[in-house]
C-alpha cells in the first residue's frame, strides 16, 4: 500500500473506532481525534519531503480496480500541488480538533462528521480517477449540513440549506460534465491519467469546460455564485469554518485545476478571459462588501471570497501564456496560504466568540487590552490577509498580480486597488474591535485569555505562515515542476 | 439441470404459502405465521442466490425462462420480501382480524412478481401480473380504520385494474401483429413489424401496466394517497418489492424492442415523472406522502436508464432497482417503527428522533442520503451509472435535467433530516426497538453503504443480468 492510502486510512480507522465508542466517552473521542490528526500531520509531512519535486510527476501511485465493467478504479497518486494541499488538510484537521477541544454538545456525532469531511478532502486531493474524485468531493460536502445545522449559531438553518443547495447545484453541473468527458474519450475508463493522454476535440472542450469550471467554482466561492460561502462561514462552528474556508473551498479550485485545466486545456484557454474578469470582480467585490460588515465572521467570509478570487484569477491567467507559470504557482501557493490563514482567523474568532458570545465588531471596542493574546493572533492572520511581507500570503498575491499586470494590465491595476481595500477592511476591524476604548462589559474576559494548551493550535498555524513567508522557496520548489508540466499541455 | 432446481425459489414460496393457508384455519398465533413467512422468505432468498448462475427453461420451453436476469431480479425480490416481513412482527396499523392472512398475501404477491420476471410469453406474463396484483389490492385495504383504507384502496385498485386492462388491450395488439404470444417470436419478426404504427400502439398500451406498478407518470395518482393512508407494512412492500418487479419488467419489454427504434415516449415519461414527483414532494407535510412523491421521482430516474434501450442502461436500472429497494426500505423501517401507534407519520412526528432513538435516526439518514444520491450510499453510484448510461446515448440535456432535479429533491429530504436531527420534542417518548429490528436496521444500513462503496460484484451481476436480456 502506498503512503497515500495510509493517509486516507488514518481518518477512516479513526471514524470506525469513533463509531464504536459510546457517546459518553467524550474525552476518549477527543484524544482519539487529536492523535489521528497528529499521525495524519506526520504522514503528510513525510509525503511532503518524500515527494521528488524535481521530477514534478505523479508519484506514490496505487491502482486497485473497483468496478471493472465501467472502468472505475481506486487510483491514487500525488503531484506537487496535491502534496501541498494534503499537508494543508492535515494541518487544519489537527488544529481544528484542538480548537474544538471544549465542545460539550453531542461530541461523538460532531467528530464523526468532521472526520468524514476530512476523509472526503483527502480523497479529492489524491484521487486520479474521475469517479472517486467526485465521490470524495460529495463526501466532503455532505457533512457540512449537519455540522452547521446542529453545532452552528445564528441564522444556521438558512445558512446550512443555502450551502447545500448551492454546492449540490454545482454538482448538478459536474455530473453531466464529468460523464461527458468519460464518454467523449471513449476509453471506457475514468482514469484521469489515461484521460489526460487523450486529446479531446476542441469543440467539445469549449462546450464542456464551463460545466466543470462553474461546478467546481461554486465551491471555490467564485463570483457570482459565492452567496453560500459567507453565510455558511458565519453560521458554522469555528473548527467547521476552519475546514470549510481552509480546505473545502480549495477543493473547488483544485477540481478546476485537476479536471478542467488538465483534461480540457483548449476549453480552459477559450474561457479564461471571461472567467478572469469574473474572478477579478470577485476580488474587488469581496473586499468592498467586507468593508461594510459589522460581524467578525462576515468580514472573514467576504475576505475569503476576495482571496479565493486571487486563486481563480491565477488559474485562469495561467492558461494565457505570458507569466503563466507565475500565475499558477501563485494560485496554488495562495490556496495553501489562504487555508492556513483563514484557519487561524476562525480558530481565534471562535475562541473569542465562545467566551464573549458576540461577534459584533462594535461591541468590542478595545478588546486588545482585555484579551491580548487572542487579539495578537487575529492580527497576525489579518496582516497576512492584507498581504504583509514576511507572511505567507504576500508571495502568492505578488505572483498573481504580476501575472495579471503582464496579461491584462487593466485587471492588474484594478486588483492592486483591491489589495488596498483589503488593508482597509482589515485595519477597520482592528480599529473598531481591538484598539478603541475598552468596553467594561468584557473585563471579565481578562482571566479567560488564551493560555497554555489553547495556544498550541494557533501557534502552529502562525509558525507555518511565518515559515512560508520567509522561505517561499520551500513552497515554490515543491510545486514549480508540476506547474511546468501542466503548462506544457497548453 | 433439473427443472425443479430452476424453479426452486418459487417452489419454496409456494410451499410456504400452502402452509400459511392453514394458519388462519387452525387459528395459530400471529407469531407462528410470521415466523413461517420469514423462514419461507429466507429459504427462497437462499435458493435464488444459489440459482444465480443457472439458466434454463423449466417445464415448457418458450414460456418461462430462468437466466441471470430473472435470478438477479428474484434475489432482489426475495430480499425485499424477507425484509418487509422482518419488520412486520407487529403490524399495528393493520386490521387485527386480518393479521394471520397478511403474510400470506405478501408471499403470494412475491410469487407473482417472481413469475413475472421469468415470463417470456404474454399470457404467462399477464397471469403472473395479476397474481402479483390481487393480494396487494386486498392488503392495501386492510387498514385498521375503515375511513383510512377506503380512499387509498379504492384508488389503488381502480387504477390498478384499469392499467391492467389497458395492458391486456396492448397485448392483444401485439398478438394481432405477430400472431403469437411468445417473446422469441416477437424478436424474430421484429424488423419486419417495426414499420407498423400499430406495434407502437400496442407497446405503449402494454407499458401502462408496468408504469402503474412503478408509480410513474402518468399512472402515479395512486402513489401519494396510497402511500399516505395504507398500512405502513403494505406501503413498505409497494415501495420496495413492487418497484423492483416493475423495473425488471420494463427492462424486459424495452430490451425486446431495442432493435427497432423505440420512440422517445419513455424519455418524456422519465422527465415528467421526476420533475412532477420532486416538485410535488416539496410541499408535503406527511412523511409517507412525501416518500410517495419521491417514489414517482425515482421512477423517473430509473426510466432514464431504461429509455436508452442499451445494455448499459438496463444494467444501471437493475443495479438501481437493488439499491432503491434498500434505500427505500431503510426509510420505511423508520416509518413502521415510529408509526406503530399512529395511522399517519408526519414529518413533525420525526422531531427529536436523534435522541429518542439514535439508531432509527441513523437509519433514516442513511436512507435519505441514498435517496438524495450522496456518497457513500448506493444512491450516489446508482445515479452515476444511470446518468452515465444516458450520456452514452449522447443525451446530455436529459442528464442535466435529471441532475438539476436531484438538487430540487435535496431540499425536501433535508427538511426531513432537519426534523430528525435538529429539532427536539421534549415530551416525545423514547422509541424502544426489539433486538431483531435493531439487527434489521443495522443490516439494511450496512447494505446501503456496502452497495455504494463496493459496487463491483453487484454491478457485475447487474451487467450479466442485462446481457442475458439481449
Amino acid at each position: 500500500m502506498s503512503l497515500l492510502s495510509y493517509i486516507l486510512l488514518v481518518p477512516l480507522i479513526t471514524l470506525g473506532i469513533l463509531l464504536l465508542l459510546p457517546a459518553s466517552a467524550a474525552r476518549a473521542i477527543r484524544w482519539l481525534c487529536a492523535l489521528s490528526g497528529l499521525v495524519a500531520c506526520a504522514l503528510s509531512l513525510e509525503l511532503f519531503f518524500a515527494y521528488d519535486s524535481a521530477a514534478g510527476s505523479i508519484q506514490f501511485e496505487e491502482i486497485i480496480p473497483w468496478v471493472q465493467g465501467v472502468g472505475i478504479s481506486y487510483h491514487v497518486g500525488v503531484d506537487g500541488f496535491s502534496t501541498v494541499l494534503i499537508l494543508l488538510n492535515s494541518l487544519v484537521y489537527f488544529t481544528g480538533v484542538l480548537t474544538m477541544w471544549d465542545l460539550e454538545n453531542r461530541v461523538k456525532e460532531y467528530f464523526a462528521f468532521m472526520v468524514l469531511l476530512v476523509i472526503g478532502v483527502y480523497g479529492v486531493f489524491m484521487s486520479l480517477d474521475l469517479f472517486f474524485l467526485f465521490f470524495f468531493y460529495e463526501i466532503a460536502v455532505v457533512p457540512m449540513y449537519p455540522l452547521i445545522l446542529i453545532w452552528g449559531s445564528g441564522n444556521k438553518d438558512y445558512a446550512a440549506m443555502k450551502l447545500m443547495v448551492f454546492l449540490l447545484a454545482g454538482s448538478a453541473l459536474l455530473f453531466p460534465g464529468l460523464l461527458a468527458i468519460y464518454h467523449e474519450a471513449g476509453l471506457h475508463s475514468f482514469d484521469m491519467v489515461a484521460l489526460a493522454a487523450h486529446s479531446f476535440d476542441p469543440q467539445f472542450q469549449v462546450f464542456c469546460y464551463p460545466f466543470i469550471y462553474l461546478g467546481f467554482g461554486v465551491l471555490a466561492g467564485m463570483f457570482p455564485f459565492h452567496g453560500w460561502s459567507p453565510t455558511g462561514h458565519v453560521a458554522a462552528p469555528s473548527a467547521v469554518s476552519m475546514l470549510h474556508a481552509g480546505v473545502l473551498m480549495k477543493l473547488g479550485a483544485f477540481g478546476v485545476l485537476a479536471v478542467g485545466m488538465r483534461l480540457l486545456p483548449v476549453g480552459a484557454t477559450y474561457w479564461a478571459p471571461t472567467f478572469s474578469v469574473l474572478a477579478a470582480i470577485g476580488i474587488i467585490y469581496g473586499a468592498f462588501v467586507a468593508m461594510r460588515q459589522s460581524d467578525f465572521k462576515f468580514v472573514i467570509g467576504f475576505s475569503s471570497v476576495s482571496h479565493m478570487g486571487v486563486v481563480l484569477l491565477g488559474l485562469n491567467l495561467a492558461t494565457l501564456g505570458k507569466g503563466g507559470a507565475d500565475a499558477l504557482n501563485g494560485a496554488v501557493f495562495q490556496m495553501f496560504a489562504h487555508g492556513v490563514m483563514t484557519a487561524l482567523f476562525f480558530s481565534t474568532v471562535g475562541f473569542v466568540y465562545d467566551r464573549a458570545h458576540s461577534k459584533t465588531l462594535a461591541d468590542f471596542g478595545g478588546l486588545g487590552s482585555q484579551m491580548p493574546r487572542a487579539v495578537s493572533l487575529f492580527i497576525v492572520a489579518g496582516l497576512c490577509g492584507a498581504g504583509l511581507p514576511g507572511l505567507a500570503s504576500f508571495w502568492p498575491e505578488l505572483l498573481v498580480f504580476m501575472a495579471a499586470l503582464n496579461t491584462y494590465p487593466i485587471i492588474g491595476v484594478a486588483i492592486i486597488g483591491g489589495l488596498v481595500l483589503t488593508a482597509v477592511y482589515i485595519l477597520r476591524v482592528f480599529a473598531l474591535a481591538f484598539y478603541g476604548p475598552p468596553n467594561p462589559r468584557w473585563d471579565g474576559l481578562r482571566e479567560q485569555d488564551m493560555r497554555g494548551f489553547q495556544l498550541l493550535p494557533r501557534a502552529i498555524l502562525v509558525a507555518v505562515l511565518l515559515f512560508f513567508g520567509f522561505f517561499p522557496n520551500a513552497m515554490l520548489n515543491a510545486i514549480n515542476q508540476t506547474t511546468v508540466a501542466l503548462l506544457g499541455r497548453f | 439441470m433439473s427443472d425443479a432446481l430452476l424453479f426452486a425459489p418459487e417452489i419454496a414460496l409456494i410451499f410456504t404459502g400452502l402452509l400459511l393457508f392453514f394458519c388462519p384455519v387452525f387459528e395459530t398465533s400471529y407469531r407462528t405465521s410470521w415466523l413461517l413467512a420469514l423462514l419461507g422468505g429466507a429459504l427462497s432468498l437462499a435458493l435464488a442466490c444459489w440459482t444465480l448462475g443457472l439458466s434454463g427453461e423449466p417445464f415448457s420451453p418458450g414460456i418461462y425462462r430462468v437466466d441471470a436476469f430473472s435470478q438477479f431480479a428474484k434475489v432482489a425480490l426475495a430480499l425485499g420480501y424477507l425484509l418487509v416481513i422482518a419488520i412486520s412482527h407487529s403490524p399495528q396499523t393493520l386490521n387485527k382480524n386480518a393479521w394471520l392472512e397478511f403474510p400470506m398475501l405478501l408471499l403470494f404477491a412475491t410469487l407473482g412478481t417472481m413469475m413475472m420476471v421469468s415470463a417470456t410469453e404474454l399470457l404467462t406474463l399477464y397471469i403472473a401480473m395479476e397474481l402479483a396484483a390481487y393480494p396487494l389490492y386486498i392488503a392495501v385495504a386492510l387498514h385498521r380504520s375503515p375511513e383510512s383504507s377506503g380512499e387509498s384502496s379504492t384508488k389503488y385498485m381502480l387504477q390498478g385494474m384499469m392499467a391492467s386492462a389497458v395492458s391486456l388491450y396492448g397485448m392483444s395488439f401485439l398478438y394481432g401483429i405477430f400472431g403469437s404470444t411468445y417473446f422469441s417470436e416477437f424478436a424474430r419478426q421484429l424488423t419486419a413489424a417495426a414499420g407498423q404504427p400499430l406495434l407502437w400502439v400496442g407497446v405503449v398500451l402494454l407499458l401502462a401496466g408496468f408504469l402503474f406498478k412503478l408509480g410513474s407518470f402518468p399512472f402515479h395518482f395512486w402513489a401519494p394517497d396510497t402511500y399516505q393512508t395504507a398500512p405502513h407494512e403494505v406501503v413498505t412492500y409497494l415501495a420496495t418489492v413492487s418497484k423492483v418487479a416493475a423495473i425488471a419488467l420494463l427492462c424486459r419489454l424495452v430490451s425486446l424492442l431495442s432493435d427497432a427504434q423505440m420512440p422517445e415516449v419513455l424519455m418524456w415519461v422519465s422527465i415528467a415523472a421526476m420533475t412532477l414527483g420532486n416538485f410535488a414532494a416539496l410541499v408535503q407535510k406527511d412523511f409517507k406522502r412525501l416518500l410517495g412523491y419521491s417514489a414517482v421521482a425515482h421512477a423517473g430516474y430509473v426510466l432514464l436508464g431504461i429509455q436508452t434501450g442499451a445494455i448499459l442502461g438496463f444494467s444501471s436500472a437493475l443495479f438501481y432497482a437493488l439499491g432503491y429497494l434498500m434505500m427505500s426500505f431503510a426509510c420505511f423501517l423508520v416509518v413502521c417503527e415510529l408509526g406503530r401507534d399512529s395511522d399517519y407519520v408526519s414529518i413533525e412526528s420525526l422531531k427529536g428522533l436523534h435522541r429518542r432513538s439514535p439508531l432509527l435516526a441513523a437509519t433514516l439518514m442513511v436512507g435519505l442520503f441514498g435517496l438524495i444520491g450522496l456518497p457513500p450510499t448506493v444512491g450516489f453510484i446508482g445515479k452515476w451509472f444511470l446518468f452515465s448510461a444516458a450520456l452514452e446515448q449522447g443525451q446530455f440535456g436529459l442528464v442535466l435535467v435529471a441532475a438539476i432535479n436531484s438538487v430540487v429533491a435535496l431540499y425536501y429530504y433535508l427538511l426531513v433530516l432537519r426534523a430528525a436531527y435538529l429539532e427536539d420534542a421534549p415530551d416525545a417518548a423514547i422509541v424502544h426497538l426489539g433486538p431483531f429490528i435493531k439487527l434489521t436496521a443495522l443490516v439494511s444500513m450496512a447494505i446501503v453503504v456496502a452497495l455504494g462503496t463496493f459496487p463491483g460484484p453487484f454491478w457485475d451481476m447487474a451487467a450479466k443480468a442485462a446481457k442475458a436480456l439481449g
